[in-house]
């Protein structure tokens, strides 16, 4: 009896213990729940809501005439006095690189460089220009909703003039993103929403406007434009895209003087107008979204499509190209693009342009600002998506090499960076202001003061006279960065 | 005469059985014990993901013990930028139309919606149905946009389990136990830092531009079910 006990005993231990073992086989190799899929059909729905649905014509936008003699208001504040000028996007030579006679401080003191003034700006990225102690600035008034150029004394950023015209538009990250370009009589603006204004220097007065939306079908760029305008000679060069790639316009009377065709249709981009020497004549070059065009800028043939590639086209293309040599233009973009070394050569008649290399986002990039060449190097802060080098200030070597970058400890983000005499001044997301030598070998920080309080200051910097005006999305303020 | 040498008393088989299995009961009795007053702990807390920790290293997607993963990703409607071109959801190199077609979609299960709101804003909603919390959509949000979008635990699928199978392989440490009364840790415009090198709340204005009726829509339901408290009595 107790033998058959223990049987049953023993035998219900190893059926629990069985039972508690397949238990936990069944728990372990179960299949997972099923995912139901549906197929993916798109049907644009959202694009039609929009009106531009990729199979139905889209219904042609209403666009309202500008009037861009608009409103037009004096101050008090007076020119100041200057020697130099900045009188276009990336200085004088559009190299971004300025020989200043002023000797430039090497270290700063505790706080930073003394500021001389300080001034509210719209929303935005526009950079200053600065021409015989007057700023130029194009801006944006919220309130009133219209572009604002604005005339200011270099001295004290007090207003001389302002001529605002009707421009709604939507905040879209900031509104202003272009540098005008000054001449001893004229002030040509760009708008954010693709409007150039024409006005006397000194006075203010109007001269012309051109609405390119309007005028040439224009498809104003994702975030609004940054394509600043170009004054070369008596000839304002502009690159509008829709009918016509690019376009020179009388400065004085607003005619237009030439239209280079736009049969593959490319669009504008955020990038500028370089004008260059390639291959010994004298060209305008620029990256649209389609592709890069070098037209001739020699008096003869002024506005002939020279040459093109579509090697080289991305949908936001912030960074304007670098000229190299005769025959070389570096281009680079932010946004997983990369870089790209371009070649050009006569073949007969005609001019080729092919790609010398590529690089890789990870190797060198920039995401909004152009890199600087100097001395057979190229400087640039790289983009976020550039794994272990993102943010890094890096210097390249023309075939494509790291020679040197500020390390993991020193990261930047989407601001400017000029140089001056042999010092890099590099601006910081959040204000953070740095000078480090210009140097070949390395990266050396001279001084760093935080000289701006808000965020995005991504607009780009200008420097005369040994002040540097510079920017956040709302403040601009001057400082000066001379030899105390 | 000797004295008697006291033997040890043997011990059968059957009795070493016995009272290894009273043991063994005894045993698991006691764990079942441990883990209900322990459960009972852990029951009042919940797993989280740090959004400011997490490097998108799609572990959340495949690690998860439920299929598809309880890891969603979730979009703050008052950091968005409501961008045409929205870094999430376009592939890098996506047709300059920029439509919704499949090929232009980072999202591999279509679980971005995009929606026109009126020129130039697009909002993006996101289709949890569909999402399997891959990331993918947050890493260049993060990079290039307004760091909008970010992945957070979804108590209303997570089975809150005592160790978390991503937790475990979160690189990161990202995740967290938080208080099953707070179990989210949300992304608010007003206290989002600013963080070198990453997204902030820069186009902020958007949200104001947009009209009172698309602001009802936007943030009312989903902040009620971000903010719903976990239910456990389904499980």
């Amino acid at each position: 009896m107790e033998r058959f006990g223990q049987q049953q005993l023993v035998m219900a231990i190893i059926g629990l213990m069985t039972l508690m073992a397949g238990g936990f086989l069944f728990l372990l190799f179960r299949s997972p729940s099923q995912v139901v899929t549906t197929m993916r059909i798109t049907d644009y729905s959202a694009e039609r809501s929009a009106g531009f649905a990729p199979d139905e014509k889209a219904a042609p936008k209403e666009v309202k005439k500008i009037d861009f003699k608009g409103v037009f208001e004096t101050f008090d504040g007076k020119p100041g006095t200057t020697v130099e000028n900045w009188p276009h996007f990336r200085g004088a030579d559009y190299t971004n690189i300025v020989k200043t006679k002023v000797p430039l401080a090497t270290k700063w003191p505790e706080g930073g460089p003394p500021k001389i003034w300080e001034i509210d700006v719209g929303e935005g990225y526009a950079g200053p220009v600065v021409w015989k102690g007057a700023v130029y600035l194009i801006d944006y008034d919220e309130e009133k909703e219209g572009d604002v150029l604005r005339c200011l004394s270099f001295a004290d950023g007090k207003d001389i003039w302002r001529r605002f015209y009707d421009s709604p538009i939507k905040a879209n990250h900031g509104y202003t993103r272009t540098v005008p370009a000054v001449t001893d009589d004229f002030v040509v603006s760009m708008g954010p929403n693709c409007n150039v204004l024409c006005v006397s220097r000194e006075t203010g007065d109007f001269r012309w406007g051109k609405d390119l939306k309007a005028d040439y079908d224009t498809k104003v760029p994702l975030w609004y434009t940054g394509q600043c305008p170009l004054i070369d000679g008596n000839t304002t060069v502009l690159a509008p895209g829709g009918n016509a790639l690019m376009i020179g316009v009388d400065t004085e009377t607003g005619e237009v003087l030439w239209e280079t065709p736009n049969p593959k249709g490319w669009l504008m981009s955020h990038s500028s107008i370089i004008p260059m020497t390639v291959l010994g004549k004298k060209t305008y070059v620029y990256c649209s979204i389609g592709g890069v065009i070098g037209v001739s800028a020699e008096d003869g043939d002024r506005g002939t499509l020279l040459w093109e590639t579509d090697q080289w086209t991305h949908s936001v293309t912030s960074p304007s190209p670098v000229p190299i040599d005769d025959n070389r233009i570096f281009f680079t973009v932010g946004y997983g693009g990369g870089s790209m070394m371009l070649g050009l050569k006569k073949e007969g008649n005609k001019i080729v342009a092919e790609p010398i290399y590529k690089l890789e986002k990870t190797t060198f990039g920039c995401e909004q600002q152009t890199p600087i060449y100097f001395k057979d190097r190229l400087f640039s802060i790289m983009p976020k998506d550039a794994a272990a080098l993102r943010g890094q200030f890096a210097c390249l070597s023309p075939d494509g090499k790291i020679v040197w970058s500020s390390g993991k400890t020193n990261r930047f983000g989407l601001g400017p960076f000029l140089m001056a005499n042999d010092l890099f001044y590099l601006l910081d997301d959040d204000g953070e202001l740095t000078m480090i030598k210009a140097s070949l070998t390395g990266y050396e920080v001279l001084a760093k003061a935080q000289v701006l309080h808000g965020h995005d200051a991504w607009g780009p910097m200008a420097l005369v006279d040994g002040k540097l005006i510079l920017r956040d999305s709302k403040k601009m303020i001057c400082l000066d960065v001379s030899k105390q | 005469m000797a004295e008697l040498v006291k033997q040890p008393p043997r011990i059968t088989r059957f009795t070493f059985l016995r009272k290894g299995m009273r043991a063994f009961v005894g045993l698991i009795l006691g764990a079942i014990g441990g883990w209900s007053a322990f459960g009972a702990r852990r029951r009042n807390t919940v797993w989280q993901i740090d959004p400011m920790k997490c490097v998108q290293c799609e572990h959340c997607s495949t690690a998860c013990v439920v299929s598809p993963s309880a890891v969603k990703c979730v979009q703050s409607y008052s950091i968005c930028g409501y961008c045409l071109l929205c870094f999430g959801y376009f592939q890098p190199d996506a047709d300059a139309s920029l439509t919704s077609a499949a090929e232009n979609q980072l999202c591999p299960t279509d679980a971005i919606e995009r929606v026109f709101v009126e020129d130039p804003y697009w909002k993006y909603n996101i289709r949890e149905d569909r999402c399997i919390g891959c990331a993918k959509c947050i890493q260049p949000c993060e990079m290039f946009g307004n760091a909008s979008f970010y992945l957070q635990v979804r108590h209303d699928i997570c089975v809150n389990c005592n160790n978390c199978s991503i937790a475990m392989q979160c690189p990161s440490g990202a995740w967290e136990r938080r208080p099953a009364s707070d179990p989210y840790m949300l992304k608010h415009k007003q206290d989002y830092p600013l963080n070198k090198g990453q997204g902030g709340p820069r186009n902020t204005r958007p949200i104001n531009a947009l009209n009172a009726a698309q602001l009802e829509i936007e943030l009312a339901p989903k902040i009620e079910l971000a903010l719903a408290p976990p239910s456990f009595t389904s499980k």
